[in-house]
This record gives structure tokens, C-alpha cells and sequence, in this order.
């Protein structure tokens, strides 16, 4: 009784906040075209991504070397078979762009995720138990986020060698303290809000109050900050590509098909052209999504930027 | 740490018998465990020495102070041009919200995070070197070689700094003693200036070390593409030849440097923000 | 009388260039390197690169000539004894080292006790001088040398890298300041070395061949990415680049500034089996499943496609520029039909699945080899579970072990005779050796063993047709290389061992 008692007290419980927030979002879309366009980015992308089998022509590592290196169709040299020309294999450019969007969104998605469930963790036990255990995370966490990312991740791609799991393990890894300190710091905040304090007063049990009432609490900031991690995710798969240190390369990621690219970039510009427009569109409809979610889900970051 | 791969593999010619090759792991201590291995190399760093590397016989120290000034000038070009255009664009779209000036900015904003850097160094190579002739290709001979790699570099910062400036700008409009100012009759100019400029650069100091490292992370993709001298390409040939001790050395320097720069952009925020400083 | 005078100056300056003072180097030459040398002594260099960028340097007693023959270079003629193992030299007089040393017989031996030294041993250039056992010095100019038993490869070794370093200045500075500021008696001296980005050479102006270098300064830069050297090579920032693949050569074709020289590269590309290690038990142990696979790979369509022609399709691992080499062994064709019939004569009627490696990025196009190679033995049944890997954990140690049955890789052999490749792949014991098989080990050892070129070419036609009947290897192409220079190179041309040769070499304006 007391505990419902408790969570009635909660301002910001997600029901009573999705209240507020979904009429708020649904407005905020309305009038803002940068918005809109992000949904409708980031849609497109995900659907592609769930529907490549339908969506693409080929298969992605389908074609034949008698076709390789072949333009646009609508160029002098192109096959009317694919529309944004072939690799140097024969394979089919958009088709390869359609199932590139499975592996970078498997990446990004699958790596935020995995930084957000390290994240929280670390984050909620440092702010909520405080103590030696907190100077311990709090000084891992600023370790890391004071060392340059990029060599970080170059680092242990090396040590780790290349495939999917691994660059999706890397970036879970490597990404966790980000989602660490926003979470540690948003857990102190809410330590001393009333509703928690009262609920420590009254004997409710850790796990529940860490469940119940501080979890809650914290998707909207989660929420954005997975967002924008999620597209320098995209963002970092095409840089460790570069490298040579992400997927194998006849996996067709992005970053992958750009490093590939790449090479030809004087004489078959297609080959990295739709693949870099991809990640960039991608990496712009995010981030625009990112700015609407964060006014809608978190006011009090809006100012934050 | 030790890397996977064999640098016996790279550094021992390919038809070497057994023997030989037992020699050259004799010879540079691979034989011993690697925990043994890991901590002598700690033992020693602490003591200052980094190692030898393998695959210049050199010591490591030595090698990241030959790379280092290079870098430097790099990275510091490169924050100097994303500040010299980020302050002035994100005060401007900042004060007048909406504007075409605020367009342009919230473009580069976003431009930051929608192109990747190498794919941009690659792109000004083929448009400013290859067909216009106006900048050099590759290297670290005279000012205008700086130019492209500077300017590659620069661009992800730079859109993380125009944004902050602009939200920062906006917030401290809201001011009650910016409403004060207007209320007293000052001019806008003297508005910005004087009272807005001030107060919102204060967070674009703890970003700008934070920008600064990262810059140290890009170096490495963008040194390689411009032939740039400086540590980033030499911790890519590192990497590619399994050259572990020089591995080791670069990364124990750079998070030094990283935590050491950390450390002194936290001081410098104590001392401009007043607000930091009572806390 | 003012009018006089600019007519006369005008005059003389046309007239003046016509009229070069001869022998005298001029000019700067600009050539872009791949990655940084590991080092600018030779002798340390464990790369390519490193051994081409700092031959210029160091002259060798006996050089190769342009057709792979072996040259006189500091010895001016020698003597080889009836049982093949005492060379006797002798020596070029009146050559100096870059610091002013005079060269003698007594330098002859230095650069052997580097490398015989225990802790370099390790290093590849041990290779070059590990077969003498004993050096002894006659007079001045004159030295022998004596080799553990007869070996028919002595001098090509020794023109890959017994160099003059001199032994006085050695002694004087050590050898750490040697090694970052070695000396010998090439035609170019070391002007400076920043690591990372540039070797500079000045001729050197007492070069024992009056007529060579031509070149006043020469100028390595250290370029790692691959499209940057094809955008300075167009802005005529550098003079010569390296390893272009086709492609690279179409985009520059059609330039103006751009020369492209093409050569023959003495490099075979195969498909390795293995019979040892993760190869044992597996279908690859069957004779008629290796003919199989040999005739499952579309080699034609791989090299049109992939390398526009620029290659020819290999039937074994020697050559046509290669010593031994018989026309009449042709190409494995490709006939998938005959394959399938060859697999159900093995045994496997419905193919079977085998794992295969590839070292991603390593050679030229080589990952869409070893997708291409996939697809055609997916086609006759046989289902390869292609991984690849790193170059590094590629050639790790354990390679034997880490690769899969069966895995891409290459193999040169500069000297122009295959024994090399041979010997460094099918040799039981040797770190990348995964066939083993005693009946070319013998071959092998009677090669090596066989002073006289006829018997060797007789040995190499009756191993290429042994290890055409029962393949080690799917053996699939050799490639031409091209590399391009600025129309104002003179007198340059690459050599099939992928170093420099840059006596001769001149730049105009």
C-alpha cells in the first residue's frame, strides 16, 4: 500500500509522462520539417533493412565478373539490370546498399545496446551505492572517455580480429562509458528527489527502487543518447573499415563497400558514391531524430545541445 | 596488452627454419610468458622507458618524439580553424535564430556528423589538388601543405562546437540579466559582445580538450591519406606490422597526454566559471 | 651596344641546354614508397621496401644484369674451383666508400660477420650470405671465398645482398650510428632520413662508373595510401610510383604527364592444399580431387576480368621466364564437367566442404580471387567456407596451423629460376610449407645440388610435369605490374625482383 503510496508520488512516471510527451512529440513533428524528415529517413532505412530480400534485386554476393565495373544504368557502359552500377565483382551496387543497411543498423543497434546495458549497470551501481565503489567506476569511466575513442576502438579491433560479433562487442564495449556517466549523474540527481528518499525511508528494497523508480527515470535521456551513439556507431564502422579492421570484406557493410570503394575513386566513383550517401543519409536522419526525441522525451536537454 | 598475430611472422624471412626463428624470439624476450612480458614493459614505463620497437630498432620514446611535433601542428591547425569558425558562426546563429547564418550553421553541425572524415580528405584531394592545383597532395614540406589535412580534421569538431555555441547562446539570451541589459538600453552589439559572448563560450572550453583528443583519434586515418608524418601513421604501420612494443608505447603516451590534457581543461574551467569554482 | 648584349645572352641561353655537361648529375627524381622502410641499413631491412629504397647505397661484388644474369659489379671477374665450393674474386681498384675509405678485399668480409653474428641471425638478410663458411684475403684486391658444399645459387644470393659496408667506419662510430647512418659505395649517398616521410641521396661524385648516377638528388617519400600516390603522380609531385594494379593504369593511361612501364613479375598465385596439420584426413589427400579443383577454376575469365589481361594463367610453378621451363605443359583448362567426373572417381559424387583462407588486402585484387576461386568450386560441388584474415594473423607462426586445408597465397622467385618458390613452399619444416611430398624434396635437393644450368633445366621440366600430375598447389596466374612515371624520367626500368635499379636514370628540366 505504502509502495503505491510511493510510486503515486513519482512525477515522472512513464505513463502519466508518455501522456504529456506523445501529444508534445506528435506536435512537435508537425511543425518541424527537420523532424518529419528524420522519421521519415530513419524509417526508410529500417525498412529497407527488414525487407532487403524483397527490396533488393540480387543477392549481395550474387553477380559475375563478366559485369564487373559497369556505371549506372542510365550511363554509356551500364547494364539496365542495375540501376547504380556493379563492383569489381559484377555485384550489384544497390543491391549490396539495401543489405548494407541490415549490417550497419545490426552494428549500431546491437552496439548501443550492448554500451546501454554496460552502461546503466555501472552507471546505476556507482550512482546509487555511492562509496568506494563509485570512485572505482568513476575513475575507470573517466579514463576512458579521456582517451582518444577512435584509437581505443583501432586498438581492441586488433586484438580482437574481424567479424560482425566482434565489432558489434568492440563498440558495445568501447561505447559503455558514454551511457556510464550520463546514467551515474542522472542517478545522483534522482537520489535526493523526494519520492526516492522517502522510498529508502520506508524500507523499500534496492533492487526495487533501482527497478521501479530510477530505470523509468532515465529512458528519456537513454533514449537520445542511443540515438546519437547509434549513428557515430555507422560512423565508426565505415572508419574501422578504413583500417581494414571491421567486418570481412566480403560482408556488405557500408564501411566496408566505401573502403572498397574507395580505391577506385577516380575511375568508378559509383562504386563509394551510394554507399558514403548512404551512411551520410542515414547518419542525418538520426541525428534529426535524435533532436526531436530529445525535446520530446527530456525537456531539460533541450538546452543542453 | 598483446596484440594477436606473431611479429616473428613479419620480421623473419619467410623460408627461416625453426631455429631462426627461435633466435629472433630469444632475441626480443618473446620466449618469457606474457604476463612476465606485460609487466616488465609496465615496470619500465613507469620508470619512463617505453621499449624498443621491432621493427625500427629504435626506442619507442624517441620515435613518438620524432612523430610528435607534427601531430601537434596538425591537430592544433585543426582546432584553430574549427574554432575561428565555429565562435564567430554559432554566436551569430545563435543571437539571431533563423537567420540564413543560422542555416549555414546548423549545416556544418550537421555536416560533422554526416561525413566521414577520410572520405572528405579524399574528396578535397581530388577537388582541390588533382583538378584545381590549388593545394599540394601529400607531405609536411611548407604552410600550404597544412591546408587540406587541417581542414579535413577539423570538420567533426567543428560542428560539435557550432552546435554548443548556438544552444549555449540561446540559453544565456534567456538570461534575466540579458532582459536587464536590454532594459538598460544597450546597444545589441554591445548585448553580444560584452555579456552574451563571454558567458557562452564558458562550455566550449571543457569541449575543447575533449575535441582536441579526438582529433588525436582522426589523425590517424587523415595523416595516413595526406602522408602526414606524425604519430597516426606511425601507430597504422605499428598496427599493420605487429610491431606490439611500439603499439604499446603510443597508446600508454597518448591516453598519458589524454588525461594530462583532461586534467588541465578541468583547471581551466575551475578558473573561468565561477559557478565550477564554488563547487 | 645594350641590344648586342641581351641578343648575345638570349643566344647562349638557347644554344645551352642543347649542350649539357656530360656525366654530370642534375636534376631531382621523386619516387613515392608504399609504406615506411623499416630501416635504412640494408642489412636490417626486413621489407621490401626498406631493401629497395636503400639499394642506391651499397654496390654488391656481383650485380644482377637487366635479363636476371649475374653481373660483374665490385668484382671485376672471379674463378670458381673444381668442386664448386672456392669462388676466387677479383676485385674493381682505385673504389671508395662514401666517407673516403678506401674499398679492398679486407672489407669483402664485413658485412658476412654481421650476419653471421648469432643474434642477427634471424634476419632475412641472413639468407644472402649464409652459405660461405670461411673468407680468406690473398692480397689486396683478390679474396676467396668458400662455401659449405656446392651450391648452385651462391652468386645469385650474393647479388641480392653481400654489399660493401665499410670496416673502419664501423668500427670508429658502432653499430648503432652505422645503422641510422650506414655508408657504402653506391652510386647515391645518404643526405638525410626522416622516418615516416622522406630518404633524401645526393649522387655521389666519386662513384667508380664516371658515367653513373644521373640524377643529382634523389628523393623517397613515404606515401601509405594508395589513391594519394595516384593523385601526386597526376600533380607530378612524385616521378615514379609503384605496385599500380590495372585499374590505375586505365585512369592514367590517357594522361599526358604519365609514362606507364610494364613488366613481368615473377610471382605465381595459387591455391595451397594442405597434407599436414587440419589437411590430414581431409579429400584434399586425393591425387584426382586436387585435379579436380585444378580444373574446376575459370583462370581465363579470372585474369580477363580481374586484371583486364594483364596476366597469363600458370600450369605449375615454374615459369616461362623461369630456367627449365617446357611449353608443352599447358594450363589446366577449365572443364567443371571433367571435375565433377573426377570427384565421383574420388569418391565424392556430390562434393564435399572444405575451409580455405585468404590474407584480405594483401596482393593486388587477391579478395576478389578468393571470392572468384569460391564461386567456381561451388559450382562443381565442392563448398568452401572462405575466411579471411588479417595479414598479420595471415602469416603469423602458427600459419600451418590457423589456415584453413587449404588457403590463397603467392610465392616470388627473383633469380629467374623457380627453386626459390619451391624450396621456400615444399621444403617439410619451413614455417610456410604445409605439402609435404618426398619425392619433390628430392628433386629439390638434386637442383640445388646441380652446378650445371642444362642438368637444372632438365630437373625443373621433370618436377613441373610431376607436380602437374599430382598438384600441391591449384596453381592460378602471374601478373605483369605496372608502375607509372613523369614524362621526365629517363632511362628507367623496373626490374623483375621489385627493387630499384636507378643508375641509370636521368630527369629532364
Amino acid at each position: 500500500m505504502l509502495v503505491r503510496f510511493i510510486d503515486a508520488l513519482d512525477p515522472r512516471q512513464p505513463r502519466s509522462r508518455l501522456r504529456v510527451a506523445l501529444p508534445y512529440g506528435v506536435h512537435r513533428l508537425l511543425h518541424d520539417p527537420g523532424a518529419l524528415l528524420g522519421l521519415v529517413l530513419v524509417s526508410m532505412v529500417l525498412l529497407t533493412a527488414l525487407f532487403a530480400d524483397q527490396l533488393a534485386p540480387y543477392g549481395p554476393t550474387e553477380g559475375s565478373l563478366l559485369d564487373a565495373k559497369r556505371p549506372e544504368a542510365w550511363q554509356e557502359q551500364g547494364l539496365p539490370g542495375h540501376v547504380l552500377g556493379t563492383d569489381q565483382l559484377g555485384q550489384d551496387i544497390l543491391s549490396r546498399v539495401i543489405y548494407g543497411a541490415r549490417v550497419s543498423l545490426a552494428v549500431g543497434f546491437f552496439g548501443v545496446l550492448l554500451a546501454s546495458a554496460i552502461g546503466v549497470t555501472l552507471g546505476m551501481s556507482a550512482g546509487y551505492l555511492g562509496g568506494r565503489v563509485d570512485e572505482a567506476i568513476t575513475a575507470v569511466v573517466n579514463l576512458l572517455l579521456s582517451f582518444p575513442y577512435l584509437v581505443l576502438v583501432i586498438i581492441v579491433a586488433t586484438v580482437f580480429g574481424r567479424n560482425l560479433l566482434n565489432v558489434i562487442i568492440i563498440f558495445g564495449v568501447t561505447d559503455a562509458p558514454v551511457f556510464a556517466r550520463l546514467v551515474r549523474g542522472e542517478v545522483l540527481r534522482l537520489r535526493n528527489v523526494d519520492f526516492v528518499v522517502a522510498a529508502v525511508g520506508l524500507g523499500v528494497p534496492t533492487w526495487r527502487i533501482l527497478l521501479r523508480h530510477l530505470l523509468p527515470n532515465l529512458v528519456g535521456p537513454l533514449v537520445t543518447l542511443m540515438t546519437f551513439e547509434m549513428s557515430a556507431m555507422i560512423f565508426y564502422e565505415a572508419g574501422l573499415s578504413f583500417l581494414g579492421l571491421s567486418v570481412p570484406p566480403e560482408v556488405p557493410s557500408w564501411g566496408n563497400m566505401l573502403a572498397l570503394g574507395r580505391k577506385f575513386l577516380y575511375i568508378f566513383p559509383w562504386m563509394s558514391i551510394y554507399p558514403g550517401l548512404a551512411i551520410s543519409l542515414t547518419a542525418f536522419g538520426v541525428n534529426l531524430l535524435g533532436d526531436w526525441l530529445r525535446d520530446v522525451l527530456d525537456p531539460r536537454l533541450r538546452r543542453a545541445d | 596488452m598483446r596484440l594477436t598475430g606473431d611479429p616473428v611472422g613479419l620480421m623473419v624471412a619467410r623460408n627461416a627454419t625453426p631455429e631462426q626463428r627461435e633466435a629472433f624470439r630469444v632475441a626480443h624476450g618473446f620466449d618469457r610468458p606474457l604476463a612476465e612480458q606485460f609487466l616488465g614493459y609496465l615496470g619500465n614505463a613507469l620508470g619512463g622507458d617505453l621499449g624498443k620497437s621491432l621493427r625500427l630498432h629504435l626506442p619507442n620514446t624517441e620515435l613518438i618524439m620524432q612523430r610528435l611535433p607534427a601531430t601537434m601542428e596538425l591537430a592544433l591547425a585543426a582546432l584553430a580553424l574549427s574554432l575561428l569558425i565555429a565562435v564567430p558562426l554559432g554566436i551569430v546563429s545563435g543571437v539571431f535564430p533563423g537567420s540564413p547564418l543560422d542555416l549555414l550553421a546548423r549545416l556544418i553541425g550537421l555536416a560533422g556528423q554526416t561525413i566521414p572524415s577520410f572520405w572528405l580528405a579524399m574528396i578535397l584531394i581530388l577537388v582541390f589538388a588533382v583538378n584545381l592545383r590549388l593545394f599540394p597532395t601529400f607531405g609536411r614540406d611548407s604552410p600550404q601543405h597544412l591546408v587540406l589535412p587541417a581542414v579535413a580534421l577539423s570538420v567533426a569538431g567543428m560542428g560539435q562546437m557550432v552546435r554548443l555555441l548556438r544552444s549555449a547562446v540561446l540559453e544565456v539570451c534567456r538570461e534575466n540579466y540579458i532582459r536587464t541589459a536590454r532594459a538598460k538600453g544597450l546597444s545589441e552589439v554591445v548585448i553580444t559582445l560584452r555579456h552574451v559572448t563571454p558567458n557562452a563560450l564558458i562550455p566550449l572550453v571543457s569541449v575543447v580538450g575533449v575535441n582536441f583528443t579526438y582529433m588525436l583519434g582522426g589523425s590517424v586515418y587523415i595523416e595516413t591519406i595526406f602522408a602526414w608524418p606524425g604519430l597516426g601513421t606511425l601507430l597504422n604501420d605499428a598496427i599493420n606490422d605487429s610491431d606490439f612494443p611500439l603499439v604499446q608505447a603510443i597508446t600508454i603516451f597518448i591516453a598519458a597526454f589524454a588525461i594530462g590534457l583532461n586534467l588541465l581543461t578541468d583547471i581551466a574551467y575551475d578558473l573561468i566559471d565561477p559557478r565550477a569554482r564554488q563547487r | 651596344m645594350r641590344i648586342k648584349v641581351v641578343l648575345f645572352l638570349v643566344i647562349v641561353s638557347l644554344i645551352f641546354p642543347l649542350f649539357p655537361v656530360s656525366g654530370q648529375p642534375s636534376g631531382e627524381l621523386v619516387i613515392a614508397l608504399p609504406n615506411d622502410p623499416t630501416g635504412i641499413f640494408i642489412a636490417n631491412a626486413s621489407d621490401v621496401t626498406a631493401i629497395s629504397a636503400t639499394r642506391p647505397l651499397y654496390d654488391g661484388l656481383v650485380v644482377y644484369g637487366a635479363d636476371g644474369s649475374i653481373q660483374p659489379g665490385l668484382a671485376e671477374s672471379w674463378d670458381i674451383s673444381e668442386d664448386g665450393r672456392t669462388y676466387t674474386f677479383h676485385l674493381r681498384e682505385g673504389v671508395t666508400f662514401h666517407n673516403g675509405e678506401d674499398f679492398n678485399a679486407h672489407a669483402v668480409g664485413t658485412i658476412w660477420e654481421y650476419g653471421m653474428t648469432p643474434t642477427n641471425q634471424w634476419l632475412s638478410y641472413y639468407d644472402s650470405v649464409a652459405s660461405a663458411e670461411d673468407i680468406v684475403v690473398i692480397d689486396d684486391y683478390t679474396v676467396q671465398i668458400t662455401t659449405s658444399e656446392a651450391d648452385a645459387f651462391f652468386l645469385s644470393e650474393m647479388a641480392n645482398g653481400w654489399f660493401a659496408i665499410p670496416p673502419g667506419y664501423l668500427a670508429e662510430v658502432g653499430l648503432e650510428a652505422f645503422e641510422a647512418s650506414p655508408v657504402g659505395t653506391g652510386p647515391f649517398m645518404l643526405e638525410h632520413w626522416a622516418p615516416g616521410d622522406r630518404i633524401v641521396m645526393r649522387a655521389f661524385p666519386d662513384y667508380w662508373n664516371p658515367e653513373q648516377p644521373k640524377v643529382e638528388r634523389l628523393t623517397f617519400r613515404i606515401i601509405p595510401d594508395a589513391t594519394t600516390r595516384m593523385a601526386a603522380i597526376q600533380t607530378g609531385e612524385v616521378d615514379i610510383v609503384t605496385r599500380l594494379n590495372t585499374d590505375d593504369v586505365a585512369l592514367l593511361e590517357f594522361n599526358p604527364d604519365v609514362n606507364i612501364v610494364s613488366y613481368p613479375n615473377d610471382r605465381v598465385y595459387y591455391v595451397a592444399f594442405k597434407n599436414i596439420g587440419n589437411g590430414v584426413g581431409t579429400p584434399l589427400e586425393n591425387e584426382l580431387v586436387r585435379q579436380a579443383l585444378n580444373l574446376a577454376v575459370d583462370r581465363e575469365g579470372l585474369v580477363a576480368a580481374l586484371f583486364s589481361g594483364n596476366g597469363q594463367t600458370v600450369s605449375g610453378f615454374v615459369i616461362p621466364s623461369n630456367l627449365g621451363y617446357d611449353p608443352s605443359l599447358l594450363p589446366y583448362p577449365h572443364d567443371p564437367q571433367r571435375a565433377r567426373e573426377l570427384l565421383a572417381e574420388a569418391g565424392y559424387p556430390d562434393g564435399f566442404g572444405i575451409g580455405m583462407s585468404c590474407p584480405a588486402d594483401a596482393y593486388t585484387n587477391i579478395n576478389e580471387v578468393c571470392l572468384s576461386v569460391q564461386r567456381d568450386l561451388g559450382a562443381i560441388g565442392v563448398d568452401v567456407d572462405l575466411e579471411f584474415k588479417t595479414t598479420n594473423a595471415f602469416w603469423s607462426e602458427a600459419h600451418y596451423a590457423t589456415t584453413g586445408p587449404m588457403y590463397v597465397d603467392s610465392w616470388s622467385s627473383p633469380n629467374g629460376e623457380a627453386f626459390w618458390r619451391l624450396e621456400g613452399s615444399l621444403t617439410p619444416g619451413y614455417y610456410y610449407s604445409t605439402w609435404t611430398d618426398p619425392d619433390i624434396v628430392d628433386y629439390l635437393g638434386r637442383i640445388a645440388q646441380a652446378v650445371d644450368r642444362e642438368e637444372r633445366a632438365a630437373l625443373y621440366a621433370e618436377l613441373s610435369h610431376y607436380m602437374y600430375d599430382d598438384p600441391p598447389y591449384i596453381y592460378l596466374y602471374i601478373l605483369n605490374l605496372f608502375e607509372a612515371t613523369t614524362k621526365r624520367v629517363t632511362g628507367y626500368q623496373p626490374l623483375p625482383n621489385e627493387t630499384f635499379y636507378l643508375n641509370e636514370v636521368g630527369v629532364d628540366g
